[in-house]
């Protein structure tokens, strides 16, 4: 995604996903400002689509998905902070 | 205090490891305030065993089950009145109320005007989801017009925060789940408020729309609260009824010393 200018460092997330406890609510998915996440095809133990993680290199760490979510199965850790060089 | 931030989620410490997935609906607005509550805990580091929470019947009820403080589940009607007598017994511990429609509205309202009147300091987050959820399709003194009702009910809905400013509180607000970020400043502040403070959450409620095929998706019934709400800070408490076609006027109303 074309928002940062050249030169400033920007935080690197992670965002890890407890698949069993997911009710498949989407709102992490569709709240997300980077479009980090989308909704998978594959079932969880209840029967739920849980969210997957779709561009890995977006996550800001910004942790409104942790936020959100009603069943604590989605968080996000800063991993590192890297410098944007090119657009 | 967690260790391994990897490999559990951070809220972890604060709940019992059992019930956890919840009972709630998919989409339902309860558990996002129990998160935001949570992280308002942790970032305002208050030891866990200074918070008291009392929860009543329903789906809020279960509130009290989840939560690793010093929690409690009383009866239908009773909740304010239980958590004053908390409050006037422990005056160190910070008493957090979390109430439904039917645990002040219906009965136990002179509980709520009583505790406002004499100024008890406790905080009461309200979560207002329209209808009784469990004896569905019930009118309540907050439904709007007919729509929940089978019998065809018709009767304003209740305006909660005016109700609250009349009884004396010292701080009103009324946000939606979504305005998680503002719901957290806002129980910052109550927190801090040595008075009543009444915090009212809207709600979606995923029985209210369960014959509606437009609103069948959990989070696009979120947008539709999200899309239909408005900020205005330090409204008159008068005008915030909630009306069919008018938005819902959300913000911080009263604050008072």
């Amino acid at each position: 995604m074309k928002i940062f200018p050249t030169g400033v460092k920007v935080a690197q997330g992670e965002v890890h996903i407890e698949k069993d406890i997911c009710k498949g609510c989407g709102f992490c998915v569709s709240y997300c400002p980077m479009d980090v996440l989308e909704i998978s095809t594959e079932f969880n133990a209840k029967g739920y689509h849980f969210p997957v993680v779709k561009n890995p290199g977006n996550c800001i760490d910004c942790g409104l998905c942790g936020m959100l979510c009603p069943d604590f199965a989605i968080w996000s850790t800063l991993k590192e902070k890297k410098e944007v060089v090119e657009l | 205090m967690v260790k391994n931030i990897e490999k559990s989620h951070p809220a972890d410490c604060f709940l019992h490891a059992d019930p956890v997935s919840s009972v709630w609906c998919p989409g339902c607005g309860i558990g996002t305030v129990i998160n935001t509550f949570i992280q308002t805990v942790e970032k305002l580091n208050i030891d866990l065993n200074e918070i008291c929470v009392v929860s009543g019947i329903g789906c809020t009820g279960k509130v009290a089950e989840y939560l690793k403080f010093k929690s409690f589940q009383v009866n239908d009607g009773e909740v304010i009145k239980y958590a004053a007598k908390v409050k006037s017994e422990n005056s160190d511990s910070k008493v957090v109320v979390f109430s439904n429609n039917a645990d002040f509205l219906v009965s136990g309202a002179e509980d709520f005007i009583e505790t406002g009147k004499n100024d008890v300091n406790i905080l009461v987050i309200h979560i207002n989801n329209i209808i009784y959820t469990i004896t569905e399709y019930r009118a309540i003194p907050t439904t709007p017009f007919m729509r929940a009702s089978i019998n065809k009910d018709f009767e304003l809905p209740f305006n909660i925060p005016h109700l609250a400013k009349s009884c004396g509180a010292r701080y009103v607000a009324r946000w939606t789940p979504l305005h998680a970020g503002w719901l957290m400043y806002s129980i910052i502040d109550a927190f801090y408020k040595k008075g009543f403070s009444v915090i009212e959450v809207i709600s979606p409620c995923l029985m209210y729309y369960a014959s509606n095929d437009r609103m069948a998706d959990a989070a696009g019934r979120m947008k539709f609260y999200d899309t239909n709400s408005v900020i205005k800070q330090d409204e008159s408490t008068e005008n915030l009824d909630i009306r069919i076609n008018n938005k819902i006027i959300i913000g911080k109303f009263v604050d008072k010393k």
